[in-house]
């Protein structure tokens, strides 16, 4: 009975997860669909076509792909040790610091990219890749810390001293006690700080001057052409999908 | 292969708050077996991790071997810890977890494998090598530990309440092993218990620590028949502590409760509560207006509201040290009541 209920619960779920996906999936080849049809006239690759040929997705595809790469390594790196000095609560005023943190999560990234587009204008960074991936960091670095200070407890620092007695200097307590004590954090920072940088459209506006990356590419056509849109919405939401079937697995085997 | 442990002078003060260690002198001989025993927040703890190196001393000395400590990192200093929780890895295998120090020293790693099977022989988990630690028992997971702190080969081991969460049976064991192990090794080793009983079972001598110092130091025999301060002999159970009629006002004589001899003697005491305790029952008496506890055999003990014979017999009875200085034990108390 119970899990009768359960999985009926999960297909609902699954149901609101799934039916919007699918309307993308059917637009994204429908190169004629009216109104009051529940299929499309027509099904092709003209979507595609214009997506990857006049709106230079591949393009978009590529800088969006180094950007994120790029803002989740720089974002880790530096968040790391911020989280772990946050997480150990080292510091006198470490719910400030943590505030100060957050905030520029609270800034419209327009408006961020915007200012930031000035001081690299000045610094000979604008109209870079370099640019991007500076402005996207604003926004992936505070997600970073805030999952990576989670993984930094009381349990790592004994676990790291234990090994400090038994020889282990700095570097080995990193390899064999903190990376794999963190895994699982350092995965889903990674994962946020990734997906944060490949939504970005706002910053990307600002500082980009132009340069495609998906979002930018494909937020013009939601008005103009669906069929384009979807298509490369599509492309949009691979990461996610690649991201989630990892999660998933991460799930089914234990650390 | 172990070493000497000399401290002197070690003060350990977190930063804005009282110092924990005030000023700590402690010698452990090579090879010799040391608890160090005291109430919570004496500061035990924070003396055993000040000698691994993770507290930072801000004055005094340590040197173990004749070798200077306090410039050596953690990872550089020839210790081994077990801590009060077993603190392995969750993602290695017990023998993994074992040869840990076999690892951060370089050695290869069939050489390794045959070296935590040593180990786990020796702390009687022989056959537990390639199991995963998450399954083990609080007290199976205590013996890797050991096993992976003597796989370090140290000069010296540091244990920090190694029995404490283990039921009783499991406990005596592995007092038994660590015993075993540490004289067979002829290992230079501290035990920090709270517990006066398994410092005396641990330690072929013990050290005292009240308030961030080493107040006393001596064999267990010593320790609990001689404490040399009140809050010492409070410590190791000694109860009683009196001024004798016919004696210097400012001295103050100690007594353990279980060598007040009760039923027979040149003086009487009022029970004021007998509390049976299983093997013993131990009274609350008023003896001449001050309180003078006893243990004596439930059969035939006396009851609350009883006048009964006593006697502090003279091998009992040591004066505490204080500022007339020490005394001669009188002979014999004989005075009347």
């Amino acid at each position: 009975m119970s899990e009768r209920r359960t999985r009926l619960l999960v297909g609902v779920l699954a149901a609101l997860f799934i039916a919007p996906l699918m309307v993308l999936l059917v637009q994204a080849f429908a190169d004629s669909w009216r109104a009051p049809g529940v299929l499309p006239d027509q099904l092709g690759w003209r979507g595609f076509e214009v997506a990857f040929g006049s709106a230079r997705a591949g393009d978009a595809l590529v800088n969006s792909l180094l950007v994120a790469f790029a803002a989740t390594a720089i974002s880790l790196v530096l968040g790391w040790p911020a989280a772990r000095v946050l997480g150990m609560r080292r510091l006198p005023r470490n719910g400030f610091v943590f505030l100060l943190i957050g905030l520029p999560l609270l800034m419209p990234p327009y408006l961020a990219g915007f200012g930031l587009t000035e001081w690299f204008i000045r610094l000979g960074i604008d109209d870079s890749l370099a640019g991007i991936v500076l402005a996207h960091v604003t926004f992936a670095l505070p997600y970073a810390i805030l999952i990576l200070l989670s993984g930094f407890n009381r349990e790592v620092e004994a676990l790291e001293e234990m090994a400090a007695t038994t020889g282990a200097g700095p570097a080995r307590r990193l390899a064999w006690v903190t990376l794999p004590a963190l895994r699982p954090t350092l995965i889903a920072a990674a994962l946020l700080s990734f997906l944060v940088s490949w939504s970005q459209y706002g910053t990307s506006l600002a500082v980009g001057a132009g340069r495609p990356t998906l979002p930018i590419v494909m937020l013009p056509f939601i008005q103009t052409d669906p069929e384009v849109a979807a298509a490369l919405a599509l492309v949009f939401l691979a990461p996610c999908i690649v991201a989630l079937a990892f999660v998933a697995r991460l799930q089914r085997t234990p650390l | 292969m172990s070493a000497r442990l000399s401290i002197a002078g070690l003060v350990v003060a977190p930063r804005d708050s009282p110092p924990v260690l005030r000023g700590v002198d402690l010698e452990v001989p090579a090879g010799a077996r040391l608890a160090l025993v005291g109430p919570s927040g004496a500061g035990k703890t924070t003396l055993l991790r000040a000698i691994a190196g993770l507290e930072q001393p801000s004055a005094g000395t340590l040197d173990l071997g004749g070798v200077a400590q306090a410039a050596l990192p953690v990872h550089r200093r020839r210790m081994a810890m077990v801590f009060q929780e077993p603190r392995l890895l969750a993602h290695l295998s017990v023998a993994d977890n074992v040869a840990l120090p076999l690892r951060a020293d370089g050695i290869d790693r069939r050489r390794r494998r045959a070296l935590a099977r040593e180990r786990l022989d020796e702390v009687g988990l022989g056959g537990f090598a390639d199991r995963s630690v998450t399954g083990l028992s609080g007290g199976e997971q205590q013996r890797v530990a050991l096993a992976r702190a003597l796989s370090a080969e140290p000069l010296l081991l540091l244990l920090d309440e190694p029995l404490a969460g283990l039921d009783p049976n499991r406990r005596e064991a592995l007092r038994r092993l660590i015993v075993k192990t540490q004289t067979q090794r002829e290992l230079t080793t501290i035990v920090v218990t709270h517990d006066r009983s398994e410092a005396a079972e641990v330690g072929e001598s013990i050290a005292l620590m009240l308030e961030g110092r080493i107040v006393q130091q001596g064999d267990p025999r010593e320790m609990f028949e001689r404490p040399g301060s009140g809050a010492a002999a409070r410590f190791f159970g000694v109860s009683n502590l009196l001024r004798l009629p016919g004696e210097p006002d400012g001295a103050v004589w100690a007594i353990r409760p279980e060598r007040v001899i009760v039923g027979s003697g040149p003086t009487s005491a009022l029970v004021i509560e007998a509390v049976y305790r299983g093997t013993q029952v131990r009274l609350l008496m008023d003896w001449q207006g001050q309180r003078l506890e006893a243990l004596v055999s439930p059969v035939d003990a006396p009851t609350a509201g009883e006048r009964v014979a006593i006697e502090l017999p003279r091998t009992g009875l040591w004066r505490l040290p204080g500022r007339s200085g020490a005394a001669p034990v009188p002979g014999g108390l004989t005075s009347t009541g």
